[in-house]
């Protein structure tokens, strides 16, 4: 889903010069008061939560100001090393949501709009289906015995105990499944706006189908493609529940860290300093998309 | 001459989209060939048929437990993100407010930012400030989530609607709060609807927040599915996993009959 909004710049002017009549006065007040319970949910339930995590990532043992969480983190191999997990499957997943998503977006660019009405529906599906149980239906196609194992045994590739459960082919498995999504419906949006003329003009020269798809169609689809990608890596390098429990503790990932000492060790200080640190970097990948998509939307 | 698109890419194209579908659902119709089975064990394909592991959920005090508190959450959240978003819809679609563009980057900034910091920080926050973490914690926090979701499916469909009508009604009179009442408010139900729906899926489906909140006495669905998945899962929790499906099935079909959910999606 992109997440573009439709407001441009404010509308009306705010002060006139001279003689603020009382009706727009009362469209301002009308609308702060519609919002307001809005303004204020997001701050209290949302900004300040935030707040508050990024004070507890500095406070210090006694009470003063730290940076020792993050130089434990940061200066830890073992913390190190989930971080470049993290980044490395991340990447994995988004090339190979990429690699997928573009095709099947062009595909459902060209059918009729019933069979792509479908289509969409079948991809979406999994992502508005809970976490927890697409993962477990994961768990039980890629554990010992389970259907993939299984067959892999059967042509005679594995030995019969098998599993690919606990690897980060698993973890890249299920992350694509759920991603997914998002890059196709990122590259669809874009794809279904490309003047189908372009394609015809360039076949009527005598370009083949894959010299179309490559010369015309694939530069013009990248604006969705880069934006699907970054929203997909974002989404990947947050995740946890899936990646826990189809790697194991065994893979950690950054946001499975952070649960971990949230929830588990109890560090709450050094599980904020690691949230601050996934933030900053979630934000320097996402700027350039909300660049990318703002531009889009216009 | 163009030359038509070679039959192979014809066949290969098919045999792509195919397999693609088959990888996406795949393991949703595998939860659900594992709820039917007739072993205690988890297996795909299954071992008979039989919907003892459906009786099974039916009598547990746990899943019955959770089931509750999921849809009583659900309601809530449905019910507090409507309201909220539907006043932030209209505020930010008027663009009359000063710093539309900032209200705009404050009701979605949810969406964007990853769930898990949101979750932790709410977290942090609660137990420095009330103690404990509570139903109502878990309330808060489902409706920020599902907040920007009403507000972009309430704003997507004010796009369409006709900004005279308002304007019309001011002209014969109608006061401020009746142009609310009788003619925006009306204007955004399709909107209002469709976010209601997706708010509730959400609440219902949720699970990276209601993790940070669990406590033993706040267990959503989700949350009891994980709880089994960490440790014995057996096939109860394909059972309980398909009814889940079922009513995400049901949701995305009430929506798309309602609005077309291709509004929605961006495409």
């Amino acid at each position: 889903m992109s997440l573009s909004t439709n407001t441009g710049s404010v509308g009306t002017p705010l002060l006139p010069p001279k003689g603020v009549s009382a009706r727009v006065l009362g469209g301002i007040a009308e609308d702060a008061t519609l919002s307001a319970p809005g303004v204020f949910l997001i701050i209290l339930a949302f900004i300040l939560p935030i707040g508050q995590m990024l004070l507890l990532s500095i406070e210090g043992a006694s009470g003063g100001l730290t940076t020792e969480h993050f130089t434990r983190f940061l200066g830890d191999s073992y913390y190190l090393g989930i971080v470049w997990r993290t980044l490395r499957l991340s990447l994995l997943i988004t090339v190979i949501a990429a690699v997928i998503g573009f095709p099947l977006a062009y595909v459902m660019a060209h059918v009729g709009p019933r069979l792509r009405l479908w289509l969409i529906i079948l991809v979406i599906l999994p992502l508005m289906t809970s976490v927890v149980v697409r993962t477990f239906g994961w768990m039980v196609l890629l554990g010992r015995g389970g259907l993939i194992p299984f067959t892999l045994w059967k042509l005679g590739l594995v030995n019969r105990n098998f599993t690919l459960m606990q690897t980060e082919s698993a973890i890249v498995i299920g992350m694509v499944q759920v991603l997914l999504p998002f890059m196709t419906l990122s590259v669809l949006g874009v794809v279904m706006k490309i003047d189908r003329r372009l394609e015809e003009a360039a076949r009527t020269m005598g370009a083949s189908f894959t010299a179309t798809l490559r010369t015309v169609v694939l530069p013009l689809a990248m604006p969705g493609i880069v934006a699907g990608s970054l929203l997909v890596f974002t989404l990947s390098v947050s995740s946890f529940i899936t990646p826990s429990l189809l790697g194991g503790v065994r893979l950690p990932v950054v946001a499975g860290s952070i649960y971990e000492a949230a929830t588990k060790t109890l560090e709450w200080n050094f599980a904020a300093a690691q949230s601050v640190i996934l933030l900053v970097g979630v934000f320097l990948v996402l700027l350039p998309y909300l660049k990318l998509t703002g531009r889009r939307h216009g | 001459m163009v030359k038509a698109v070679p039959t192979s890419v014809r066949i290969a194209t098919f045999l792509f989209v195919v397999l693609t579908l088959v990888f996406v659902l795949a393991p949703l119709v595998v939860v659900a060939g594992v709820s039917v089975s007739e072993s205690q064990f988890i297996a795909f394909p299954p071992n008979g048929f039989s919907l003892r592991w459906y009786s099974a959920i039916l009598t547990s005090g746990a899943y019955l437990g959770a089931a509750w508190t999921s849809l009583k959450l659900a309601v809530l959240v449905t019910l507090c993100a409507t309201v909220i978003g539907a006043g932030a819809a209209i505020t930010l679609h008027r663009r009359r407010l000063p710093g539309t563009v900032l209200l705009a980057g404050l009701f979605l900034s949810p969406l964007i930012l990853p769930t898990i910091i949101f979750a932790i920080g709410l977290l942090m926050l609660w137990s420095a400030t009330f103690g404990p973490v509570s139903f109502t914690a878990l309330w808060i926090g489902h409706t920020v989530v599902a907040l920007p979701y009403v507000v972009r499916t309430t704003l997507a469909v004010l796009a369409e609607s006709d900004p005279f009508l308002e304007e019309a009604a001011a002209t014969m009179g109608a006061r401020r709060w009746q142009r609310l009442l009788y003619v925006v408010l009306p204007q955004c139900l399709p909107g209002l609807a469709a976010g209601a729906f997706f708010a509730f899926n959400i609440s219902f489906d949720e699970a990276v927040v209601a993790l940070f909140l669990r406590t033993p006495d706040l267990v959503t669905l989700p949350i009891q599915i994980y709880n089994q998945l960490e440790f014995s899962p057996d096939p109860s929790v394909a059972a309980v996993s398909t009814l889940m499906i079922g009513v995400t099935i049901l949701l995305i079909l009430v929506i798309d009959r309602l609005l077309g959910i291709q509004r929605f999606t961006g495409a």
